[in-house]
């Protein structure tokens, strides 16, 4: 019973989510499954269409959350976490169109040679430039995604600024197929996410992880290795990375350069702040929020005298500008205002 | 085997470890030239214009990279929006020059292209030095207390540029189509001709080099400069305004980097993605000079504009593409790094 009381709202969005694509499919009259035509199914109607935004807040959100770790939890700045984002997806691209295996096996193979590549290259960044300033590891960071995505948007062999198409994604993961299955796939993955991060970060190794981004020298002097907590830090965000990079390019069926561009740090590093730095879901609101606003503004307008201000074509813009501002003036994002609003109450 | 390693790996090892800043210097520039000279083939109009482009664009990063350099050695911030400044100036140049297919039109009410060049030169600057202000007054004032979100607001201030400059411009890139006069002249090495305006250019660049320099060595300002670059409390607490000399230098650093794409523009045009190239590029010289020393920004961005320029060269002779061409700045870098973890001319941080 305590257990229920203290995580009522926890259970409670867990069960909605998990509910959601019959419960869209119930109140708008579609099937969660598509549109039955011949022995398959189209991917048509409400339910299936929310599915996919849901997706792409889960995979956005896992991002996030492991931005957040590096970023909120353990005070290291990162200006190429999209690196791994589009190295997850460039990996299963490759992997399922060139080497010729069986789709799902070589789906399986992809993942696990994100996770060894990821890990790999979180390694030799973090060994090469955190025993410097801080600093150090953003300009890396930047410097190597940038490497990559040039390089990524020029590769003839993933057909340069074009992407590379999936064509040859396994069929129960193929979001034109069985979109229900990658629904819950993201669901788990976001789920474990969210219970890895919030057990990781309660752990003693969290509270490691806290005290260097409070004080790194203190920390140093009371004894700990920081470079080892770090470099932990690091390769996990950066393994969660690669994973929520899996799912966005499976749902886009496609591998594209722009997943590895500056454009998802922005977006991972705003998520962060408006969502609230260094909370546990302050990074899922942040993710959840700013994509919905996404979906749901792209196409709006707003005429002001005579000039007319469309909303999607200078959405990065007004991204930037929100963020500037949250920076200056609303720090601790929307829940960690909310939660100085409530200990403020309570005292 | 392991006799033959330790043979060779330990005075392998000694040598790179104790190689003197000077000494790392003349083997780099040794190799540089050496890959010129193989990359043009011998032929030495090939290799003085290879030479020639380098050093303008070492000329070119100097100015975007002697702001960065500065700026995060007197206030520990890496300006990541100084590439935008660089863009912003390029932008305003090429506007002011093309009244009839830019977006802004105030270059009409002057007839004469040279002047009007000139006074767009002015007006970028104008505009940088004030973007600047505003930047560092505005908004990186109140975060002096939360470094971290200083880094993070610079990146995003970095953001709002381009994108603002996207929506005003477009994406498309500008090619400058009204020559200056100086810009037509050419002039001739070994046969191969080559502009009197990029001769100009280099020679504007080393002039401020060497001008920053003397006023960083002898005048009173500079030296509050550099004494705030070891240590900005200090300098409080002897009763100088540091704050006001923060603003000074931000400033300065980013009418330098406005200046530098204006003075680009009629040969690089006015593309989106100039800022990026040039801050990245700028990074990797002033990592590799070693952070926060003038001398390692100046030889560094030397050698980093050589490099580039013979990399080019190289993918042209020997057909490896244009990627790596692009990346040169980078692996520079990481090579400088290997050997010398601090850069050329840093100290133990």
């Amino acid at each position: 019973m305590k257990f229920l009381r203290e995580h009522w709202f926890f259970l409670l969005v867990f069960v909605g989510l998990l509910l959601l694509p019959y419960l869209i499919g119930w109140l708008t009259g579609s099937n969660p499954l598509g549109v039955i035509r011949g022995d398959r199914y189209i991917m048509r109607g409400e339910s299936t269409y929310w599915q996919s935004v849901m997706i792409e807040v889960f995979a956005l959100s896992v991002l996030v959350m492991s931005y957040n770790l590096m970023f909120g939890f353990t005070g290291v700045v990162s200006f190429g976490h999209a690196l791994f984002f589009g190295l997850g997806g460039y990996i299963t691209g490759i992997m399922v169109q060139f080497s010729g295996l069986d789709p799902l096996l070589a789906f399986v193979l992809a993942v696990g040679l994100t996770v060894v590549l990821c890990t790999v290259i979180g390694l030799v960044i973090g060994l090469a430039t955190l025993r410097l300033k801080g600093v150090y590891f953003a300009i890396f960071t930047l410097a190597l995604a940038e490497m990559v995505w040039i390089y990524f948007g020029r590769l003839p062999l993933t057909n340069g600024e074009d992407g590379l198409t999936m064509s040859n994604l396994p069929a129960i993961i193929d979001p034109s197929q069985n979109r229900l299955i990658l629904y819950y796939l993201a669901f788990a993955m976001f789920v474990f996410t969210f219970l890895f991060i919030r057990r990781l970060v309660n752990s003693p190794t969290g509270a490691v992880f806290k005290a260097i981004r409070e004080n790194e020298e203190r920390a140093q002097a009371i004894g700990y290795h920081t470079l080892r907590f770090k470099l932990f830090a690091i390769v996990v965000a950066s393994t969660m990375a690669g994973g929520a990079g899996i799912i966005h390019a499976v749902l886009a069926k496609s591998a594209r350069p722009e997943f590895l561009g500056v454009g998802y740090t922005v977006d991972s590093l705003l998520m962060t702040i408006i969502g609230g730095v260094g909370t546990f879901t302050g990074p899922i609101i942040g993710a959840g929020g700013l994509h919905l606003a996404d979906v749901l503004l792209r196409n709006a307008q707003f005429t002001i005298g005579t000039t007319t201000i469309n909303i999607g074509e200078s959405w990065t813009f007004l991204l930037g500008v929100v963020f500037v501002v949250v920076v200056l003036i609303f720090p601790f994002g929307v829940v960690g205002t909310y939660q100085r609003w409530r200990a403020n109450r309570k005292r | 085997m392991e006799n033959l390693i330790r043979e060779i790996g330990v005075p392998l090892g000694r040598f790179f470890g104790r190689t003197t800043a000077t000494g790392a210097i003349a083997l780099l520039f040794a190799i540089i030239l050496g890959v010129a000279f193989v990359a043009s083939q011998g032929n030495m109009s090939t290799f003085s214009i290879t030479i020639l482009s380098g050093l303008l664009r070492a000329a070119l990063l100097f100015l975007v990279a002697a702001g960065l350099s500065l700026i995060f050695g007197l206030m520990d911030i890496l300006n990541f929006a100084q590439g935008a400044y660089f863009m912003i100036g390029a932008y305003l140049a090429y506007d002011f020059q093309h009244p009839a297919n830019g977006v802004i039109r105030i270059g009409e009410a002057i007839p004469d292209p040279n002047l009007r060049f000139l006074v767009g030169v002015i007006l970028a600057v104008v505009v940088g030095g004030i973007l600047g202000v505003i930047l560092e007054r505005g908004l990186l004032r109140p975060l002096y207390e939360r470094p971290l979100f200083q880094l993070v607001l610079t990146f995003g201030v970095s953001i709002i540029m381009l994108e603002f400059i996207k929506l005003i411009w477009g994406t498309t890139p500008y090619a400058w189509t009204v020559p200056i006069t100086i810009q037509t002249t050419q002039f001739e090495i070994f046969g191969q001709g080559f502009s009197a305006y990029r001769l100009f250019i280099i020679v504007m660049g080393i002039a401020l080099m060497i001008g920053v320099a003397l006023l960083l060595r002898n005048t009173r300002i500079g030296i509050t400069i550099r004494a705030g670059v070891e240590d900005a409390e200090m300098v409080t607490a002897l009763g100088i305004n540091v704050r006001a000399v923060f603003t000074l230098v931000f400033t300065l650093g980013c009418a330098l980097a406005s200046f530098g794409g204006a003075v680009a523009a009629p040969f690089l045009g006015a593309t989106p993605s100039l800022g990026a190239t040039y801050l990245l590029a700028s990074i990797a010289v002033i990592v590799l000079g070693g952070l926060g020393s003038y001398e390692g920004t100046a030889i560094g961005s030397i050698i980093v504009g050589l490099a580039w320029a013979t990399m080019e060269q190289f993918s042209l002779f020997s057909n490896i593409g244009t990627v790596w061409s692009s990346i040169t700045p980078m692996l520079m870098l990481a090579l400088v790094l290997l050997a010398r973890p601090n850069g050329l001319f840093g100290e133990e941080r």
